[in-house]
């Protein structure tokens, strides 16, 4: 009996050896498991498919919005008041409110295009011609655009500097260009609080579906957890392989998602140029740089393990021999 | 090394597996456990190994009182002892050698070590050219001796086994009787259950009759 001898067992695993132990124990597991998933292509595939569907899908629409808002954040920059005057305003009339406005603190610039120069300029841009030709007088009026200081730009400010300029006796008609584009970005911030909604869902999903997936692992090797408990297994000891189960899900689906997401832009890419090209304004389609790749396969990492841990959690502890 | 004080063992139903049980095994002893099919043989064993937990009574292993022992120390505790099942408990989607390795694996050993070992008790149990074969194209004996490779590969000091022979033809069951000998020999504590009382007592090894859940004659052998 050796531990009667009183002499150290000879090649009892010392510190040093366990902790060397443990790291092989871990990357054993982690090809261990791994090669689980391979030898049941057909279960693993389904899970790994749905995961990636389940990421795919607020991903896409989330880089969807991201392309709109880089979009509009171009033109945001124009955000000029255009001020249609009455068509019978004299020069000297609408000289006299160009020198009445430029005193106003908040514009910072004034162009003046006059009726004739409107005219010149709509001939040049649409097909229209032969419909201005037959009319006998220029119908466009003469319009002012005043470009405000960045300052200015708050909303408040903005819409009491509309209202005063729509006192103007001259002034027929105010278009703030900004009003659109705050439009669309309130429905922007709806539609990315719904997609953000969306996206904790599905990630729920995701985590399930891990969990449910694991769960059947487990169940289906029980004998194998109580042979590894009866010969001195730790719960931790047995935790391990479902953890890296887990992971590997979560790196496999975040990566499909990740290439869905890719596939899904290619297709919209050349439609979608071609519909800012319409806008008469030139386009990149933003693709998910490497960091935003990464968080999203890392995301996906943290919900297969968060997942399989949800699943082993009290689970193994409760298989024990019997 | 095995001492049990006063053991009852009720399960749930009401039904008393063991009675007020006292038995004493000494470090390097070797014992069979016999007695009718619901005698308590089974119950003994998990009792030892912490499957089950006393109703009543006091269970020592190595000086240590393991009657209250929380679950986290269980398996050091078990990895104190090699276990050799009836139906073998094998892995079968996995190697003879990796099957051998697992505790050694459980328990950190190196990988050379572990090697080196699983070599030495597949040697032990004459199966060492079967390493690297998967245990279902083993036969019943094979299978079982594997399973003996495994529960002494670690070199435990208590090795248990519940009715090693029970599927197994004469010629096979004195073979395996045999290497617990062996295992003994070298200061094993070893306690069999077995009923295959022609076999045991061939053996000239202290037996334990238990009826009852008591035990019959265990402390008279021993005076």
């Amino acid at each position: 009996m050796q531990a009667s001898t009183r002499r150290p067992i000879p090649n009892r695993p010392n510190s040093l050896t366990r902790f060397r132990a443990l790291v092989r124990e871990h990357l054993r597991s982690l090809v261990f498991s791994l090669g689980k998933l391979y030898r049941h292509p057909f279960a693993s595939t389904l899970t790994i498919l749905m995961i990636a569907v389940a990421l795919a899908l607020p991903a896409c629409m989330y880089l969807l919005l991201d392309n709109l808002q880089a979009v509009t954040e171009k033109w945001d920059d124009s955000g000029q008041i255009t001020l249609f005057l009455n068509v019978n305003s004299s020069e000297a009339e609408i000289e006299a409110l160009r020198t009445r406005l430029a005193e106003l603190k908040e514009i910072e610039n004034i162009k003046y295009v006059s009726a004739q120069q409107a005219l010149t300029e709509f001939r040049k841009f649409s097909r229209l011609e032969y419909l201005i030709e037959g009319l006998e007088e220029n119908p466009l009026p003469p319009t002012l655009t005043l470009i405000p200081f960045e300052q200015a730009k708050q909303a408040g400010q903005l819409d009491r500097l509309v209202q005063d300029l729509g006192t103007y006796p001259q002034v027929e008609h105010v278009q703030l260009d900004l009003q659109w584009l705050q439009r669309l970005q309130a429905i922007t911030e709806v539609v990315h609080r719904a997609i953000t909604i969306l996206g904790i869902t599905l990630a729920i999903s995701v985590l399930l579906v891990v969990g449910n997936s694991i769960r059947l692992d487990i169940e289906n090797r029980r004998e194998e957890i109580e042979v590894a408990k009866l010969i001195g297994a730790t719960n931790r000891f047995v935790r391990r392989p479902f953890l890296y189960g887990g992971m590997w899900y979560g790196l496999l689906g975040g990566s499909l998602a990740l290439l869905l997401v890719l596939l899904v832009l290619y297709v919209i890419e050349a439609p979608a140029q071609h519909l800012i090209g319409l806008y008469n304004s030139n386009f990149e389609l933003i693709f998910p740089d490497l960091r935003q790749g990464l968080a999203l396969i890392a995301t996906s990492i943290v919900l297969g393990l968060l997942g399989s841990w949800l699943a082993v959690g009290r689970h193994i502890v409760r298989i024990e021999p019997s | 090394m095995i001492e049990l004080q006063n053991v009852t063992k009720r399960y749930p139903g009401n039904r008393e597996a063991l009675t007020q049980l006292d038995l004493v095994l000494e470090r390097g002893e070797m014992a069979f456990l016999t007695g009718p099919s619901g005698a308590g043989k089974s119950t003994l064993l998990k009792l030892i190994a912490a499957i089950e937990r006393p109703t009543r009574g006091r269970i020592l292993i190595n000086q240590k009182n393991i009657t209250q022992i929380p679950k986290r120390k269980i398996p050091n505790l078990r990895r104190f002892m090699g276990i050799v099942f009836q139906d073998h408990h094998l892995l079968y989607d996995r190697s003879v050698f990796d099957n051998v390795s697992l505790p050694l694996q459980i328990a950190g050993y190196a990988r050379a070590e572990i090697r080196r070992r699983v070599r030495a008790a597949l040697d032990k149990v004459a199966l060492l050219n079967r390493e690297k074969a998967m245990p279902i194209t083993l036969s019943g004996g094979e299978q079982q001796r594997v399973g003996i490779a495994r529960a002494v590969v670690h070199k435990p000091a208590i090795l248990l086994a519940d009715e090693p022979t029970g599927n197994l033809d004469p010629g096979l069951s004195a073979e395996i009787m045999q290497l617990f000998s062996e295992f003994n020999q070298v200061g094993v504590t070893v306690l069999v259950a077995s009923h295959d009382l022609d076999l045991i007592s061939r053996l000239g090894k202290r037996i334990i009759r238990l009826q009852g859940g008591q035990c019959i004659n265990g402390q008279a052998q021993l005076a």
